[in-house]
């Protein structure tokens, strides 16, 4: 019976990594500056809808691969650390407990974190390692903006995915 | 969608063991960070830059330096404010736009990003992705990690495919022409696509786990394993020369 939760478990996280792959690289949003990519979407629905430990590894790995694969591999374990901590804190704050539904106060908290931990985590990490502080602070509207519409549209998308696919709660470990 | 990012070769890179090779690749990043002369740290670069493309190819070395120059252009452009310091080079007026310690600042950083950078690319433009998890696994890597990120790069094309479709499905349906909407109405619009494409992955998630538990995923019995790095000779010398190649660099940058 164990195997049996160990091969789903796997399964889960190898198709939730995917998934942060492909909304990472296909989906690109043109806007005035560059383009916005959905992999906040994909992040934040795992974290609503499948708990701390699936969002910790599917988001770190997701977007870490997504990096290796664009041919950006020095940002891949800076990639890691902050979506992996992304999606690790954002599922910790909306977990739930029993039937309570979330409250509204910790999904605004939960988007607080969200936004922070991506645009302070790039800033922090980058321009220790990578670029400049200058340069790493030049990017933190943009961050701000996609964590920030990524977090709202993986709140519309869980809710949306429950109801077409109602299994899905039964997956969350 | 390509997942791929190996490039067909012979050079000596390819034949380079991977544990070698990725024992050599973190030395190197490791090696950027060391304090030498902006000198050494550029002909350091250089040289790389040459020995990879002379096995990949220079379309490889010139692809890579397109896909970081608008992170180099932010760095130009930033060279005036981050550095205020030092013997002014250009002025405008009494605004002083370069000093010499913030070109030499810029020129060190563009270094060593492009550096890293290559030295990253260049690892899995010249070994396959399964001799990567091998040597990762090879450094105790889990087992179930290794599968993970295999199982993963299996189902990537798959939900990329009928994320296209979804998206192709839906864009018929629509009589407005997606590029006169503003960005707003266009995230809008992708929630049922989104939903679509989700609920199309985590539906394979059941058939994934039975076929692992079929394959006789989670026995206790010791696994076989398919691939193997037994092709790579003299394995020891490789070693040796990861370690010796980063202190020569840096005995150099010391010495001259």
């Amino acid at each position: 019976m164990q195997g049996n939760r160990n091969a789903l478990k796997v399964a889960m996280v190898s198709v939730l990594t995917a998934v942060v792959v492909v909304f990472t690289m296909v989906v690109r949003i043109p806007t005035a500056r560059g383009y916005l990519n959905l992999c906040d979407v994909a992040i934040c629905f795992i974290a609503f809808t499948f708990g701390p430990w699936s969002a910790f590894i599917a988001a770190g790995l997701g977007t870490a691969l997504a990096d290796l694969i664009s041919g950006y591999a020095q940002w891949a374990p800076i990639s890691f650390v902050v979506h992996g901590l992304e999606g690790l804190l954002v599922a910790l704050i909306v977990q739930k407990k029993g039937d309570i539904a979330v409250s509204l106060g910790r999904k605004a908290l939960a988007a607080v974190v969200c936004i922070a931990t991506v645009s302070l985590g790039y800033f922090a990490l980058s321009a220790l390692f990578i670029t400049t502080v200058s340069v790493s602070a030049a990017e933190i509207p943009g961050n701000i903006a996609q964590s920030a519409v990524g977090f709202a549209l993986g709140l519309v998308v869980s809710a949306a995915v429950k109801r077409a696919y109602p299994p899905v709660s039964s997956l969350a470990w | 969608m390509t997942t791929n990012t190996y490039i067909a070769g012979k050079g000596w890179l390819y034949r380079f063991d991977p544990r070698a090779k990725l024992l050599l690749m973190i030395l190197m990043c490791i090696w950027f960070f060391l304090p030498v002369s902006l000198l050494h740290l550029g002909i350091v670069v250089t040289l790389v830059v040459l020995v990879g493309s002379s096995n990949t190819g220079w379309h490889h070395a010139w692809r890579t330096f397109c896909s970081i120059s608008p992170m180099l252009l932010f760095m130009v452009l930033f060279m005036p404010f981050n550095v205020r310091e030092g013997v002014p080079l250009i002025t405008i007026g009494r605004f002083i736009l370069i000093t010499n310690e913030g070109l030499e600042q810029a020129l060190r950083l563009m270094s060593r990003f492009i550096g890293i950078t290559y030295v990253c690319t260049l690892l899995f433009a010249t070994t396959v992705m399964h001799e990567v998890m091998l040597a990762l696994r090879w450094y105790h890597l889990p087992y179930k990690a290794s599968l993970v990120v295999t199982l993963a790069f299996t189902y990537i094309p798959f939900i990329a495919d009928s994320f296209s479709q979804i998206t192709e499905s839906h864009r018929l349906r629509e009589a407005e022409d997606e590029q006169k909407k503003k960005v707003g109405h266009r995230l809008k619009d992708l929630v049922p696509t989104l939903t679509s494409a989700l609920v199309v992955a985590l539906r394979s998630i059941p058939n994934l786990a039975m076929s692992l538990e079929m394959r006789g995923f989670g026995r206790e019995e010791k696994r076989t394993s398919f691939h193997r790095l037994d092709a790579y000779h003299h394995v020891f010398i490789h070693f040796v020369l990861s370690c010796i190649i980063p202190i020569v660099f840096w005995l150099v940058s010391m010495l001259f």
